[in-house]
């Protein structure tokens, strides 16, 4: 791409990153959660790739970022499902809330102002979906946006 | 009011839905796609319901235009006359 | 033939579809069933102590559900690797070798 275009990419890219944590560590306040932060910041890695030669972008974005993050996304979820199991009655038991402790603060029903600090596992299990996410769709977006050119040009050589 | 942004945005969502079908170049096609999504996310947000807003936004016309657009720079651009 | 087939099959959807949403069996807005949202809408916010409902009930009452998706996406992204199996290993063939 042409120099405007990744100058701006690279302007963008760390409020397109900001907001996507913000969508995932505030999931249980304002709208969003763990799928759509991970989208977001799954479309900031898509511009840094859409925008920058390959050989240029490879060294900071590498494959096994993206699949440890995909990985202990999943295994963090599965891992504090079964907490529930042992911690309070049945799988995916919401063990935390309610406790003072971490994410423990009692909420009434009604309008409020809303604190970070409530919630119970569902912040954790946000940030857990969020990482699996960002991980799963970089990867796919890395797969085909670096194997793809490869084929083309062993073809282009074939023939 | 509220009645002639929801005809606005629907009859827009026709349009670029047709567009995508009966555009021949696949570029133009899959940039028609990222409008659709676009509409089809401010439609979300005038109904009410926020997180899906973001996740069709994100996704539809973030990931799924860079990934229609590189399938379309890795093959042919020109749809096949039949 | 085929034209007609398919302008036939349009026809009757389409009417379908304007019977159904213009008769007043369904409401735009009104879900037919309410008991089981209001108390998700009543206690929700006590019982897990997320502000925004939404998050409650994908996380918290319907978690399982959850589960399957981020299953789903695992699953998807292991597709995707499957079919450059064989570039990733010339690729790491490649990094041995050099």
């Amino acid at each position: 791409m042409s120099k405007i275009v990744s100058a701006a990419a690279d302007f963008l890219y760390p409020f397109v990153m900001i907001f996507g944590f913000y969508i995932v560590l505030h999931g249980h306040l304002t709208p969003g959660g763990g799928f759509q932060g991970g989208a977001v910041i799954a479309t900031g890695v898509a511009l840094m790739f859409a925008a920058h030669r390959y050989r240029d972008i490879a060294p900071i974005f590498k494959k096994a970022i993206f699949n440890t993050c995909e990985t202990v996304g999943l295994v963090l979820f599965i891992g504090l499902a079964f907490a529930g199991l042992f911690y309070g009655k049945s799988f995916m038991y919401n063990w935390l809330a309610r406790i003072p402790g971490l994410f423990g603060e009692q909420v009434s029903y009604g309008v409020n102002p809303g604190s970070l600090d409530t919630g119970g596992i569902i912040p954790l299990l946000n940030i857990a979906v969020g990482l699996e996410v960002l991980g799963a769709l970089s990867l796919v977006i890395y797969y085909l946006l670096t194997y793809v050119v490869q084929m083309g040009v062993n073809k282009h050589h074939g023939q | 009011m509220d009645l002639a942004i929801q005809v606005l945005i629907l009859s827009g969502l026709i349009l670029t839905g047709l567009l995508v079908f009966y555009l021949q170049d696949l570029l133009h096609s899959a940039i028609a796609f990222a409008a659709f999504s676009f509409l089809m996310s401010v439609e979300f947000y005038i109904l009410q319901a926020p997180d899906v807003a973001i996740a069709e936004a994100g996704i539809g016309a973030g990931l799924t235009t860079a990934i229609l657009i590189k399938a379309v720079r890795s093959t042919t651009r020109r749809e096949f006359d039949r | 033939m085929r034209n007609l087939l398919i302008t036939a099959i349009l026809v009757v959807l389409s009417s379908t579809f304007v019977y159904v949403t213009t008769s007043g069996q369904l409401q735009f807005g009104k879900p037919a069933q309410t008991r089981m949202d209001d108390y998700f809408l009543r206690h929700g916010q006590e019982q897990t102590g997320a502000n925004n409902i939404v998050t409650a009930v994908v996380f918290d009452f319907r978690g399982f559900d959850t589960l399957g998706e981020a299953t789903v996406l695992f699953v998807v992204v292991l597709g995707v690797g499957m079919l450059f199996r064989k570039l990733m290993a010339e690729e790491e063939e490649e990094e041995q070798a050099a």
